[in-house]
């Protein structure tokens, strides 16, 4: 659902001023400081544009808690262009919807203040604020807005126990199915070209059912389809809140669901796609800082073992009787040596996948059960990855990935005759 | 006197014959009745059988919640039982409604307060099969819920919803067939009032030590994670 976060005369009266050529959105809500904060920070982002480009004169700021200002006066960019911003403030989400939501609107909001004021380009920013820098806006803006590309993807800083169901399941899933190599596929922060903002806001390509299309979900896909021109571009670290343990398997339920539904509607796409190929980088990659200590992986080989005792029943629905004998095995092994091989891991995927789609059993039910599995990948990875340096994380990671393009195969005969095996 | 033998036997005889001779309009309107709905049956179950084919319901009969109809259907076949419900019922309403053409007080009433009845019987399938959906929906969500909690006793509690909702639907079917009465509602009250208590008291005492521990788990971990433990997701 969109909601109108600029107004019918406040975007009137930026036409009369000669239009936007950017829009950027700040959708973090829980950002401290002064409520000006994130607005000044983009303003000076805009200025080095500005003294860069020499192209940008106005821009369109919309800020989750930003102040309001629709009468902001033209400002000197650092190379004597002026430089006017207009700041708004996003619609704030309901009581009663989750954050995962509140995102995905207040996405919808900028995409569409964006596409009614036909910008050159735009740039969203979702992550917590505590790590952004003018640079970050600058870095996702000017690939777009230069150098003719439709999608800048972010590229963060990670240390090895962080964007674990990226790493597991998003990344090299989009790898497999899209051929697109991305380190964040889901963003949450990215840049758009005006071309590609507009095909975004277009009419929903076969329809699935009444499902909205979660825009996080279904940007990178959207550009690999499409023929879209997508790069990276290094942001550093990025600022991650706590773990909520006991809301896991929400968690999963809100980034997987649009992911498959994303999948089914790409499905004669990807089908045709084999291998994948990196895009261009640009900015400087940054090295981690030391990580804080090694995991305590009891929990989730308690979780693991007891799903596998629990919900054996209903992993029967969509998992084949050989990965279940698996999981058996695997749920009685020591700790020591509790290792989840990639394709067995991959397999799950994508059975999980296929599952979502033939709704063998109620999705919510589905995406919610996959929690035991991932918490034995986790334990699986960090007992695997407890003394690695960077370097043999990125390689591990990207053996992972390369078992989701060899699986592949498997995903296409499975979703193309789904009869031909049902557990 | 043998006249007078012959005479009442010849009677009785010719009494016999008009009351035989007065039941053939009926039998013989109930063997058209039978042979109409015979015929009404056959279409009918060919129609429901090839419905039934195309939306592979033998395969999705186990995915809404009936695996068990599988098992006591003949050959198997889901489909087979529904055709053959259908065929049996529209024969049986035949012979029903053959059987008021007798015009005898006595069955005229039996079937009419047979169709009466009919609705009550509709509705009790209605209920036993809703309750049934609703019954396994809810125990898979408490049994996911729970294993995500990491709580050990999750198949007993999903058991225990599970055996509750239907120990209702069954409840509530019976209240619609007017079948026991007041015994029904005493012996639902216990029974349900029993594994209510029976829940409560394997979560609340008898488990006390394991929810204790499952709960000390659970907050110990919680804020020792956030406290050791980096991890983030995405």
């Amino acid at each position: 659902m969109e909601m109108d976060a600029v107004s019918q005369p406040e975007l009137e009266r930026i036409q009369r001023a000669g239009g936007a050529d950017l829009v950027v959105g700040i959708l973090d809500a829980d950002h401290d400081g002064e409520p000006g904060a994130a607005v000044a920070m983009v303003r000076e982002a805009l200025a080095a544009l500005c003294a860069d480009l020499n192209r940008v004169a106005r821009a369109v700021v919309l800020c989750n808690n930003g102040t309001q200002s629709p009468a902001a006066a033209p400002e000197a960019g650092s190379g004597g262009q002026p430089l006017t911003v207009f700041s708004y403030t996003l619609t704030a989400p309901g009581p009663a919807e989750s954050p995962q939501r509140g995102i995905s609107d207040a996405y919808r909001s900028v995409f569409g203040a964006a596409g009614k004021l036909e910008v050159r380009a735009c740039g969203v920013i979702a992550s917590h604020l505590a790590a952004v820098t003018p640079q970050w806006i600058y870095r996702l803006i000017q690939p777009a807005l230069e150098l003719d590309f439709d999608l800048v993807a972010p590229r963060y800083t990670r240390h090895k126990l962080e964007g674990l169901l990226n790493r597991s399941v998003l990344a090299p899933l989009h790898r497999a199915l899209y051929g697109m190599q991305l380190q964040n596929p889901a963003g949450p922060d990215f840049g758009l070209s005006g071309k590609f903002l507009q095909r975004t806001l277009g009419p929903e390509l076969g329809s699935l059912r009444g499902y909205e299309r979660d825009p996080m979900a279904s940007i990178a896909p959207t550009a690999a389809s499409g023929g879209f021109r997508v790069c990276e571009t290094h942001l550093g670290a990025r600022s991650q809140p706590p773990t909520d343990w006991m809301n896991l398997s929400s968690l999963l339920a809100t980034v997987l669901g649009p992911a498959f539904v994303e999948m089914e509607r790409q499905a004669a796409f990807w089908q045709r796609i084999r291998g994948s190929s990196a895009v261009p980088a640009f900015g400087y990659p940054e090295t981690a800082s030391e990580d804080a200590g090694a995991m305590d992986v009891r929990r989730m080989l308690e979780s693991f073992q007891l799903g596998t005792q629990g919900l054996r029943d209903v992993w029967g629905l969509i998992l084949p009787p050989t990965t279940l004998l698996e999981l058996r095995k695997l749920s009685r092994l020591p700790p020591d040596q509790f290792r989840m091989r990639d394709d067995l891991w991959v397999r799950i995927v994508y059975d999980f996948a296929l599952g979502h789609r033939l709704r063998t059993i109620s999705r919510d039910h589905l995406l919610r059960s996959i929690t035991p599995l991932y918490l034995g990948w986790i334990a699986s990875y960090a007992l695997e990855m407890e003394s690695a340096g960077p370097a043999e994380i990125e390689a591990r990671i990207e053996l992972l990935a390369k078992a989701y393009e060899v699986g592949k195969p498997y995903l296409v005969s499975r979703w193309r005759w789904p009869d031909r095996f049902n557990p | 006197m043998w006249d007078q033998v012959g005479q009442a036997l010849n009677q009785s005889m010719n009494r016999m014959l008009s009351e035989m001779a007065s039941l053939l309009p009926g039998a013989v309107a109930l063997i058209a009745a039978l042979l109409v709905s015979i015929l009404v049956a056959w279409v009918l179950a060919a129609i429901v059988r090839r419905s039934l084919t195309k939306i592979d319901f033998d395969r999705r009969s186990a995915q809404w919640g009936f695996p068990a109809l599988a098992e006591w259907a003949p050959a198997k076949s889901p489909t087979r039982l529904a055709t053959r419900a259908i065929a049996w019922t529209v024969v049986l309403i035949g012979f029903l409604i053959g059987i008021s053409a007798f015009d005898v007080a006595l069955t005229s009433q039996f079937v009419i307060r047979l169709f009466a009845y009919l609705p009550n019987v509709l509705a009790a399938v209605v209920v036993l099969a809703a309750g049934s959906i609703v019954a396994r929906f809810l125990a898979r969500s408490v049994l996911i819920g729970a294993v995500n909690m990491n709580l050990q006793y999750a198949r007993l509690l999903s058991a225990g919803v599970k055996w509750l909702v239907t120990v209702l639907a069954v409840a509530m079917a019976l209240e619609h067939l007017s079948i026991g009465g007041g015994i029904i509602r005493l012996a639902f009250g216990i029974l349900f009032g029993g594994i209510v208590l029976a829940l409560a008291l394997a979560v609340g005492l008898g488990s006390k030590e394991l929810v204790s521990r499952s709960l000390d788990r659970e907050v110990g971990k919680t804020s020792s994670l956030n406290m050791r433990e980096p991890v983030g997701h995405l």
